[in-house]
């Protein structure tokens, strides 16, 4: 049974590449790996005179060899490559190292299979097929096959055993490659970008459904900025020793363990929450202020629309205008401080705010009217001379004597 | 105001799509091996950040066999081995954790299979990786796993011909699970979990008493132990409750009424501060 397929894988193994297959090459050059003959392929003598003579190799056509031309220049850019020979010097549709002869390598094969029944000193390299290495072959090197394999038959290599698959080439670096200056900025710019429009809906967002809330805020920061910053400060200072007794106090009852990461959660998400809506409240206070709204122009709602986005852009606009300088290092940590700076500051005084109105829920209290005073008995004419005039009684003064 | 918003932001959403469509994923496979020359122990390496890891003996005569699917615009590889120190680095570099929705079928694996008659001091340094640890038939003679967020299970169904000098675990915030460990056939056994889920299965053949560390900071620990193999449970806890059915309080410790009797040991020193612990007595 074994000497019947032995001279099958053998003949399988050693035909080269033929006009067809390589016709196939060009028509599938993503291939995973290339069969290494047709079923039909010509059979060879067993071991150990079994070698695939070059003369073997089919000529190939000039739209196939051009094809695995092309294939070998991909896998020269190819990070996982070896060092390949000359183009001229890459065997086109197969290659045999007969046994008793030594190649310095590197020795390389396109479209058809490298057999190594002699030795390679250095790099066995096959291209769109197989490294075969028989009884008796010997790589000192590495054996490497892309989109095909590498079969030991009995033969032995020194170095590492290497199959590529999928596309070859020098790849497109995403976040492996080594950041240019243009590719830095153009992706620090499209994420400042993309944050200004997701806090722009969220804006939206806030205005359509929770707009009361965030007038009950943006109360609370008007005329208070430096209370809410104090109380923002306190906030962020007290929010590590809430959450670790909040875990304490579920844990201590130990029913309570189930419910500390869903607490954790709710956590997160209330802090993140009151910050969104601190945020927007002094966005909006900010837009207001920076770009007043022409009172007949706008309802209320598209007023306080309009200066939530410009409030919006003003800060995270300082994020982009660092961002455009990511070319320029020195020139973005400077920017990109006055942005952190300037960010903190608002986000810290809107959490204040927020905290101190319940997340918008508790309104500043208006002051009080004055107390209704009559003022007909003093309407009479103040005498010239003579007659000391009444104090005239106000609020206060009446609480005094009360 | 409509046009004026739009000038600004057409240009901020052109930019936004185009740094999605610049994170395009080439992926690609890779398959190395080596042949085997010797039985001489050798050190290694393992690095994998993100995506699915498996570990097993190889049935060839072969060093170690990878197979790799990796995106090549965002991993590197590594697959180095150092001849005269006899030191293998292997796997990817650790990528940043991206949530971009792939589906778990076209997210990145890794292979490993090892030699089975090379004494192994085996290092794994994963990142958020679902881990399977299959190191029956493997010479072990030092273990270390270390991994931030995972869920591991790490299997011994032979005994490690090699004594093992140390087993060491360490994870961040994990699901973890020991299968088999007296088949490690090491001394010493030592887990730090930061937050998580550890069963540990103290099953498999006893050749000598074992030393046994947990130390978990939020998480359910629960060993289970053969019944002849004799405990003492040395607990340091916080707010954590202990499940010590069959074990009796003797020196500050818990001890199994067979502890003076058992012909194998596992002294277990355990420190939580919010938690479980469970020590399960009736074999797995």
């Amino acid at each position: 049974m074994r000497t019947a397929i032995l001279p099958l894988i053998l003949a399988v193994a050693a035909a080269p590449l033929t006009a067809r297959q390589a016709a196939a090459i060009q028509q599938r050059p993503g291939a995973e790996k290339q069969p290494a003959a047709e079923s039909g392929g010509r059979a060879v003598t067993a071991a150990p005179a079994v070698e695939a003579p070059d003369s073997a190799r089919v000529q190939l056509s000039k739209s196939a060899t051009d094809s695995l031309k092309g294939l070998v220049d991909r896998f020269r850019r190819d990070p996982e490559a070896v060092p390949l020979p000359a183009p001229d010097q890459v065997a086109m549709g197969g290659k045999t190292v007969p046994a008793g002869t030594a190649l310095a390598g590197p020795v390389a094969a396109a479209g058809g299979p490298l057999h190594v029944y002699g030795t390679v000193n250095g790099d066995a390299i096959a291209i769109g097929s197989d490294v075969i290495v028989h009884p008796g072959g010997h790589v000192t090197g590495n054996a490497v096959s892309a989109l095909g394999a590498v079969t030991l038959l009995g033969g032995t290599v020194d170095g590492e055993i290497r199959q590529l698959g999928g596309a070859l080439g020098a790849i497109p670096r995403a976040a492996a490659d080594v950041e240019t200056p243009a590719r830095s900025t153009r992706h620090a710019l499209a994420l400042s970008s993309s944050w200004l429009i997701i806090l722009v809906l969220m804006a939206i967002g806030v205005l359509l459904f929770a707009g009361d809330y965030l007038e009950g805020v943006v109360d609370s920061l008007e005329g208070r900025f430096g209370r809410s910053f104090w109380a923002g400060i306190a906030t962020q200072l007290a929010l590590a020793p809430v959450l670790a007794l909040l875990v304490v106090a579920l844990a201590v009852t130990i029913l309570g363990i189930l419910l500390i990461p869903f607490a954790i959660v709710a956590f997160v998400l209330a802090v993140a929450g009151l910050i969104t809506l601190g945020f927007l409240a002094i966005a909006r206070i900010t837009g207001e202020s920076v770009a007043p709204a022409a009172s007949k122009r706008y309802s209320a709602r598209g007023a306080a629309l309009r200066a939530l986005v410009v409030g919006v852009s003003i800060y995270v606009g300082l994020w982009v205008l660092a961002s455009a300088f990511a070319w320029a290092p020195v020139v973005e940590t400077v920017l990109r401080g006055v942005a952190v700076a300037i960010t903190w500051v608002a986000t810290t005084a809107g959490l204040g705010a927020a905290v101190l109105s319940r997340g918008g829920t508790r309104r500043s209290t208006p002051a009080a009217p004055l107390a209704a005073v009559n003022d007909i008995p003093w309407q009479t004419p103040t005498p010239v001379t003579g007659v000391v005039a009444a104090r005239r009684p106000t609020p206060s003064s009446s609480a005094r004597e009360r | 105001m409509t046009a004026r918003m739009s000038r600004v932001l057409a240009p901020a959403i052109a930019a936004s799509l185009a740094g999605s469509a610049a994170g395009a994923q080439s992926w690609r496979t890779l398959e190395v091996s080596r042949q085997l020359r010797d039985s001489a122990p050798a050190a290694v390496q393992v690095i994998y950040g993100t995506g699915k890891i498996g570990v097993r003996a190889t049935r060839n005569p072969l060093l170690y066999h990878m197979l790799l699917r990796y995106d090549a615009s965002r991993t590197q590889p590594r697959h180095a081995f150092d001849t005269t120190a006899r030191k293998l680095q292997i796997g990817v570099q650790k990528s940043e954790v991206r949530f971009d929705g792939q589906k778990d079928s076209e997210a990145g694996h890794l292979q490993l299979e090892l030699s089975k008659t090379t004494p192994l001091d085996l290092n794994l340094d994963l990142g958020a990786v679902e881990s399977d640890l299959d190191l029956t038939g493997l010479r072990i003679s030092r273990l270390r796993v270390e991994s931030g967020a995972s869920d591991s299970k790490l299997r011994f169904d032979s005994l490690n011909a090699t004594r093992m000098s140390m087993l060491e675990v360490s994870l961040g915030a994990a699901s973890f699970r020991g299968d088999r460990l007296a088949n490690a056939n090491a001394a010493d056994i030592r887990v730090d979990a930061g937050v998580g889920n550890v069963e540990l299965d103290l099953g498999g053949q006893w050749t000598q008493d074992m030393d046994l560390h947990v130390d978990i900071t939020l998480g359910i620990v629960t060993i289970h132990v053969p019944a002849d193999v004799g405990v003492r449970v040395s607990l340091q806890k916080t707010i954590a409750s202990f499940e010590h059915e069959g074990l009796v309080e003797r020196d500050g410790a818990w001890v199994s009424r067979n502890w003076d009797s058992a012909p194998h040991k596992v002294r277990i020193t355990a420190k939580t501060v919010f938690g479980k612990l469970s020590i399960d007595r009736t074999g797995r």
